[in-house]
Formats: C-alpha cells, structure tokens, sequence
C-alpha cells in the first residue's frame, strides 16, 4: 500500500492524517481490512498447493488421559455435560460408571479409562463426553477436562492407520522433528463394537 | 326426539359423563349377580347403584332429555325393591338392567350426535324393557325372585302378564354385546372430535415433538439449577477475598438473583412436570378402559353358551400407548371369546373332572422396560393336540407328512393358520376359522409374538409380547444405602415392618412366615453386591415380591413412596445385567432403575462373590469415576468391593461389613478422609484395619500419615498403576489375608 508514489499534495494531506489520532470507525476498518488481507494472503497459499491430502486435517476433541494424550474425532462428539446425575449401575461391568439421561434417552456412562485398560485419571474427571458410538447409539464417556479441538493432519492419520487396525491409534505429527506431537486417536465404532474388555486396543 | 339446540353443547359433556356413570353401574352390577360381595358390600353397591341412577335420571331431566330420563327412573324403579332387602342380585334382574343400560347409553350417544330425532318413540323403548323383564326363575326362592317380579310391575301397568314358561334370558348377542362394547371403548377416542367440537385432531408426530421440547426444557431446569450453584459459588468467592465491605452490595445482589434463580428453577420444575402429565393424559390411557366392557363381553358371552364364566384382570391400572389400546382391544376380545368357547367347558362337565363350575378367565398385564407382556389364560380343557393335528390334516393345512415331522409345539402353533377351527359347525360365535389368525396378524402389525401354551385338562395361555414407547406403570420406590430403586407394583404383594417374631432365623438365612407359607428372605443390599448379606432389623420394611410363582419376602431400608412411572429400555452396555428391566426419570431428572421381579425370586447365582474366602475392600470416595476406576482394579486383584461416597457413609457400612482394605479419597463433602481414619482409628474393632488415604494433591500424604492411615496415593499414582501393589503391602504390612 506504501510502495505506490503520491502527489505531493496528496502525500502531504496522507502525512497529516497519519500524524493526527484515527478515529475508531477508521482505526476499525483498518483492522478489519487487515484481516481480510491476512485471510485472502492464507487462502492463496491454500491455493498453491492445491489443498493436497496432506495439508488436509482431521479436526479431533482433544483431552490428557493419565500421562498421554488422547482424541476422538469432533465429528464423533455430540456433547460434553457436566458429570452429574449419572445413577451408579449395581452388578453392570467395571468399565460401566452408571447410566444419565440425555435429551430423553437413557445413555451408558462409561469409563474411558477402564474402558482403554488405564488404571486412572490425574484427577476426578469433571466432564461426561457424549459420543456417536459409530451405530447410531449414544454412549458417554468420562474426561478431566472440556476437551480441546485441534486439527491432526489427514496424512499423519492415514499413516498411523496403515501401521495398526486398533481401536485406539497412534498419530504422530508435527511440524518439525523435534516438535512433534503424539496423539492417541479413539475410533469410536471399534472401541465400542469390542466391549469395554478392559484391554488396550490396539496395542 | 330433539335437544334444544341451546342444550346440545351441554349434551355431548353428558354423553361421556354417562358413559362412565354406566360403566360404573355395569361393574357393580356384575359384582351382585357373582355374590362376591358380604352383607355391608351388597348394601354399599345398592346405595351406589341408586346414587349412580338418579345422578343420571336428574342429569337428562336437566337436559331435557325426557326419555333418558324415563328410562332411568324405570332402572330405578325395578332396582328398589332389592335395595329394601339387600340381597345378591338374581341373574334376570341383571339382565333386565344392563339391557336397559344398553338402551339408555344408545339414546344418549343418539342425542349427543344430534340423531335424537330420528330416534325411535321412546315409550317402545321402555315396553321392550318391561316385556323381557324375566319371570322369577325356576327354583329361585321367592325372596330372590319377587324382587324381580315386583320391579317391573309398577314400571308398566299395561304390560302383559310374566310368562308362564321360563323367560328367555335377555341376553345381548356376543356380537351385540361386543360391537356395544367396542362402541363404548371407541367413543371415548372420537367422541371429542364428533360430539363436542372442542377437540383437535394432532399427529402422533406432533406430540413426539412436543414430548421432545418437554424433555429439552427439563434439560434447562438442570442447567439453571448448575447456574445457580456456580452462582452460590461466586458468593462465596467474594466472602472470601477479604473484600468483605467492598463486595457487600455486590454479593447482596447475587444473592438475591440465586434466590429468584432457584424460585424459577422451582417453577420450570412444576410446570416440566405438569406438561408430562399432560402429555402422559393425551397420549396414554389405563388398560382397564378398555378391560371393563370385555367383563360384560364374558358374562353375556358364557350365558349364551350356557357356561359359567368369571374374567380376572391383574394390571388393568398400567397406562398405555392409546394407539396400540385400540388395536389391541379387539384381539382381547377374540381370545376371551376364543376361550369361552372352545377352552371352558360346561358347568356340569367342570364339575365332573373336579374343577369349579365356574371357568376361570384371567388377564395379565405387565410392560417391562419397552415390552408389554399380556396373557389371556382359561382353566379349561386346554388344546387337543390329536384333534388340532387331524383338523389341520382334514382341513388341508398341511401334509400328513408334515405333520408327522411336528412336534407338539408346532402342532398348537397350527391353530394361528387362516381357516384354522377345530368346530365342524358355524356358530354364532366360531367356527368360522376366522380368529386366532386375525389375533396373531394383530401382534404382528404391532410388531409383537404370540405364542401359546397348554396343558390337556388344565387349560392354555395366549402369551403376547408387544413392544411399547409410551406409557406408564406403578411404581414402589424403595431405597437401599443411598441409591432408589423402582420397584414394580404389579410384583408387590404386600409391604410389612419386620417383626423378629415373625422370622425363622437360623445360622445362614432368614424366612418369613407369610400365609401358611415360608418365604426366604432376601436382603436387596446383598443381592445389589451392595454390601455383605445379614439379618434384617427389627422394623426394617420388608416386600413380599412374587413373580413367576415364586415369591420372597425382599428387605430393603426404606420404602419411598408409590409413583406412575415411564419404564425406558435400558441401553445396551448394561441391557443385559439381569436385574433390572428398565429405568425411570424421577422429577430432578435423575434415573431411577427398575428391578426386575423375576429376577428377585431367582436364586442367586453369584454365591460364591460373597464367600469368606474372597478378600474384601471398602472404596470411600465421592467421585463416582473414582470408584468405578478403585473398584475395577480391586475385582480383577480378586477383591469382593463395596462402595461408600463419603466417610460418613463407610462409618455406616463398618458398623455392620467386615473388610480387609479401606481405600479412601482426601478430599469429601459430608465427612472428609482425614476425620473418617481418625474415627477409623479411634473405634476398637476398626483400629488394625488397614486404610490407603488417595488424593489429587501431594500435600495430602503428610495430612493422611497424621491421621493414622498406613500408606499414601495420589491420583497419578493410581493412573500409574500402583493402587494393587500398595493395597497388597499394606495389607501385608497389617498382617491381613493377602
């Protein structure tokens, strides 16, 4: 924008301006403007590779489970609730923490851990994920926390499935070696297809 | 005969209030003709009866409905001299009233539709009802037959003399009786929409919907609920700052918008409720609306065939889908009619073979979860096999071969086939092989089964399973520790406060003497795996449960009340624990579980869970996570575990279990860990028992040590694993029985 030469008259009006306080519809439509200039500057990177498969991400709900990390794919989740007003299950499996009501039905609380065969959280989990069991059904599963969307590249998936068929599999990614990230992926509809055996899927 | 059109609005209201005053007379009606009822039951059914008749002779009059009125007073007329001398009522005098009945509600439903006009003269009306008023029957003694006699001579001067020869029972034909009846049960579905023109017709979609939004609504109630306990929180937040005097106003306000919170949150509540009921009014309605009439059916039907017949109804206060009532209301009524004819046999033959002379008919009703369970059963003859094999054969239904190769499962199961009837003559009421097919076609449209049991000269029973989404069923909500179960009231025979005196208690089990017969007793707590079996209390309630044909006395620690509840399935991670059948909303919108009846009556079958030999742990924590997590590494180290959610509550359960482990959380509301093992380890019998204090923080392992507990685990360490490994040390250490 500056590297186009003005009128003097011109140039002198702009300096001014540029000495005087922007008003905050200006100072507004500059940011605004500037925004849209960084949007259209990502979209035409976008543009040059093609949106190719490997820039191509897998959005995921992302949350700790013990000392590693764990995601279920966004589309998966339904909703996260707090974890109340589940009724303990007398006699139903260990991995089964109760069933809670949810928009009418009557849903499982399961619990991840015992369900991945961990033996914990770090602390009591707060947060009931309700999620597409792959069937059509619902389920809830226990968390620490409200988890974090974050994109896993498609490619690091795909990959990650070529090495194992699990339940559960190991995502690495990153951007550089020493920065990489290691994401343990839940698939819902072969975790829960095979029961809650208390074993690590796909391991 | 015409209504003033001013009145005929009001007509339509009379019309269902007619409808069930009727109803009401019909029932108390066939009470007196059975003599079930003692001296001071008959005078009450007669006061009612005079009641009910008057309620409706006044109500036409009222109307200006003339001949109703007239009809009603004739009713009463022939009614008055058995009120006199209280009496059972005999059978003609039954007859003549329900068949006046008959013609009083056809009039009203006439005049309600607005066709009184074309109605015939009503004084032909009330000569027919004279004219078959019955002759005091043969061998009836005179007390019981003038009543009769005397009833319908002051109603009609004029009308002829009784007939010498005994009167032809005035018997509406079962066609005419059950067209009355299907009329009667399908007014009460239309008449809204025809009469009163103050209905709506809506969709089932529509009220799904509807249901939905209720159901979304009693989701918010629980979020506000959660906004006002954060609410509370941030009150005491600012308390706690040392901004005391600066925050005053602030929190003064905050409090009073949680105060305002929690009233409307109160009153979300109420109308949540109230909409549900509502809803549950529209969409369902008790089964005995439509089981009533079929009372009448059976009693007209039997008599035309010259049996004796008596209908029981166990279940009749279940509400169901009112669309899957109507459908199901007819193959109610071809399997009575099935049974009356072709199951029951005639009184003399009953009492040749030892039975009552009186057939027994019996419905059952019973949902379970998302399953309705129905059985129409008779004490009859029950199903020939021979004779269906060689019906079936003469009538072309299948192959000697074929029928060769069946077994007599299969062989009954022939009796479902269209142009199925083992009758070689058509009568009024089979023979027509038109039935059992269409009963069977009626379940299957409601995607149901039907199947059929019998035994040669005991009887048969139609057992029909149809699945449900709507409806209600009585509920006994009791309580054990801190968890409501739901009870179904179908299965409660009767509830009593334990008496010792009243046990025969030896070293291992306890039984109740319960009419003549010695009923285990069976600790609910014990059965859950809640806790370790023993004795109940003196005082403590205990529930005769029967199911099956078994029954035990069920010891629970308190009984809660009586609720109409909405069964739901149960999903499929915990469908198959065996029992429960199902799960009900309580108002805040928690479950409440339902346990399965039969399941109680059954043996245990996880003994050996609750043997001495098995090592036994107490996790005490508040995070229900928690201790699903404790309690499923401690069962796969061979530990039998119970659970307490606060240090209060494992006081409790140390009080009356013994326990070889006490793993217990920090950090807990009602009583926390610390004060628990000080108590622990004040108390005699619990001072060597070995106790792990766990907690999310570090700083709590120092806390725990001063308290007097033997070792110390964060959370990550049990994330890590190590919860057995220190369980099995300390124990070790302590001298257990690991």
């Amino acid at each position: 924008m500056k590297g186009t030469p003005r009128p003097p008259e011109e140039a002198q009006e702009g300096e001014l301006r540029d000495l005087l306080p922007r008003l905050p519809d200006e100072a507004q439509e500059q940011e605004v403007r500037e925004l849209l200039e960084e949007r259209a500057k990502r979209l035409r990177g976008l543009d040059q590779s093609d949106a190719s498969r490997e820039d191509a991400v897998l959005l995921v709900a992302e949350f700790p489970l013990g000392e590693e990390r764990y995601a279920l794919p966004l589309e998966a989740l339904r909703a996260a609730l707090p974890l109340r007003m589940v009724t303990p299950v007398p006699l139903s499996s260990p991995h089964v923490i109760g069933v809670l009501r949810f928009q009418g039905q009557v849903l499982a609380a399961l619990s991840l851990a015992s369900l991945l065969g961990g033996h914990g959280w770090r602390q009591d989990p707060a947060v009931l994920l309700v999620v597409d069991r792959g069937d059509g059904e619902l389920c809830a599963v226990d968390c620490e926390a409200i988890p974090r969307p974050i994109g896993v590249p498609v490619s690091a998936v795909e990959a990650a499935r070529a090495r194992s068929e699990g339940a559960i599999i190991e995502v690495l990614f990153g951007a550089q070696p020493g920065q990489q990230q290691l994401v343990h992926l839940i698939d819902p509809a072969r975790l829960f297809m095979r029961g809650g055996a208390g074993a690590r899927h796909g391991r | 005969m015409g209504v003033d059109p001013l009145l005929q609005g009001l007509v339509a209201g009379f019309a269902a209030e007619a409808q069930e005053v009727c109803q009401k007379v019909t029932m108390d009606l066939l009470d007196l003709e059975r003599g079930v009822l003692d001296t001071e039951g008959l005078t009450k059914a007669y006061q009612r009866l005079g009641r009910y008749l008057h309620t409706l002779k006044g109500s036409a009059a009222s109307l200006g409905l003339q001949d109703l009125s007239e009809i009603a007073h004739k009713l009463e007329d022939a009614l008055a001299p058995l009120r006199a001398s209280v009496q059972q009522m005999p059978r003609p005098v039954v007859d003549v009233l329900l068949h006046g009945l008959d013609i009083f509600m056809l009039r009203v439903h006439a005049h309600a539709d607005g066709r009184g006009d074309s109605l015939p003269d009503y004084t032909a009306a009330l000569a027919q009802l004279v004219t078959e008023a019955p002759a005091p029957e043969p061998g009836a003694s005179p007390a019981a037959a003038s009543p009769a006699a005397s009833a319908t001579a002051p109603a009609a001067p004029a009308a002829a003399p009784a007939p010498a020869k005994p009167a032809k029972p005035v018997t509406l034909g079962p066609s005419t009786a059950t067209a009355t009846a299907a009329m009667e049960g399908g007014r009460d579905e239309t008449h809204g929409e025809t009469s009163e023109g103050a209905g709506w017709r809506v969709s089932s979609r529509q009220v799904t919907t509807l249901m939905r939004e209720v159901e979304r609504l009693r989701e918010v109630r629980l979020r506000m609920e959660e906004r006002f306990r954060e609410l509370e929180k941030v009150v005491a937040l600012l308390a706690r700052q040392g901004l005391l005097a600066e925050t005053a106003e602030a929190r003064t306000l905050l409090s009073g918008v949680g105060r305002a919170m929690r009233s409307d949150g109160e009153e979300t509540a109420d109308i949540v409720d109230a909409l549900e009921e509502g809803l549950k009014a529209i969409t369902t309605r008790p089964v005995r609306t439509i089981l009533e009439p079929l009372q009448r059916m059976v009693r007209d039907l039997s008599r035309q065939l010259g049996k004796e017949a008596r209908l029981s109804v166990v279940g009749a206060e279940v509400s169901l889908d009112r669309r899957l009532l109507e459908k199901l209301n007819g193959a109610l009524v071809h399997l009575l009619r099935n049974a009356a004819d072709h199951g029951l046999e005639a009184p003399a033959e009953r009492e040749r073979t030892g039975k009552h002379h009186e057939g027994a008919l019996t419905l059952r009703i019973e949902q379970q979860g998302n399953l309705l369970f129905l059985e129409a059963s008779d004490d009859g003859r029950g199903i020939d096999v021979k004779s269906v094999r060689q019906m079936a054969e003469f009538r072309g239904l299948a192959s000697s071969e074929e029928l060769g190769r069946m077994n007599d499962n299969q062989i009954r199961d022939l009796i479902f086939r269209p142009g199925f009837s083992t009758r070689t003559d058509v009568t009024d009421t089979s023979g027509r092989g038109v039935g059992l097919d269409a009963v069977r076609a009626a379940v299957e449209t409601l995607q149901g089964r039907i199947e059929v049991a019998s035994t040669l000269g005991q009887g048969t029973r139609f057992m029909l399973t149809l699945p449900v989404e709507l409806g209600s069923s009585p509920v006994l909500q009791v309580k054990v520790f801190d968890q409501e179960m739901g009870l179904p009231m179908l299965a409660v025979e009767a509830t009593q406060l334990t008496k010792m005196s009243a046990l025969r208690v030896t070293r291992r089990r306890a039984q109740l003497e319960y009419q003549g017969q010695m009923l285990p007793v069976v600790d609910l707590g014990a059965r859950l795996g809640l806790r370790a079996a023993h004795m109940p209390s003196e005082g403590q309630p205990l529930m005769v449960i029967s199911a099956g044909g078994k029954r035990v006395a069920l010891a629970v620690d308190a009984v809660v009340g009586d609720r109409d509840l909405v069964i739901r399935p149960l999903p499929a991670e915990v469908r198959d624990v065996p029992a429960y059948q199902g799960a009900a909303t309580l108002s805040r919108g928690e479950l409440m579980l339902i346990l399965r009846p039969s399941w109680l009556v059954s043996e245990p079958a996880t003994q050996a869970a609750s043997a001495p030999q098995h090592r036994r742990a107490l996790v005490v924590d508040d995070s229900l996570t928690a201790r699903a997590l404790h309690r499923a590494m401690l069962e796969a180290g061979g530990f039998v575990v119970h659970l307490a959610s606060s240090g209060k509550r494992a006081l409790d359960r140390l009080q009356t279990d013994s326990y070889d482990v006490v793993i217990c959380d920090l950090e807990m509301e009602e009583m926390d860990g610390e004060e628990f093992i000080r108590t622990v380890r004040e108390r005699p019998d619990t001072r060597e028992l070995p106790v792990i204090l766990v907690s999310t923080h570090e700083s709590g392992r120092e806390r725990g040590r001063a308290a007097g507990a033997d070792d110390f685990l964060s959370k990550r360490d049990c994330a890590e694993g190590q919860l057995l490994k220190v369980v099995m040390d300390v124990m070790s250490r302590r001298g257990g029985r690991s």
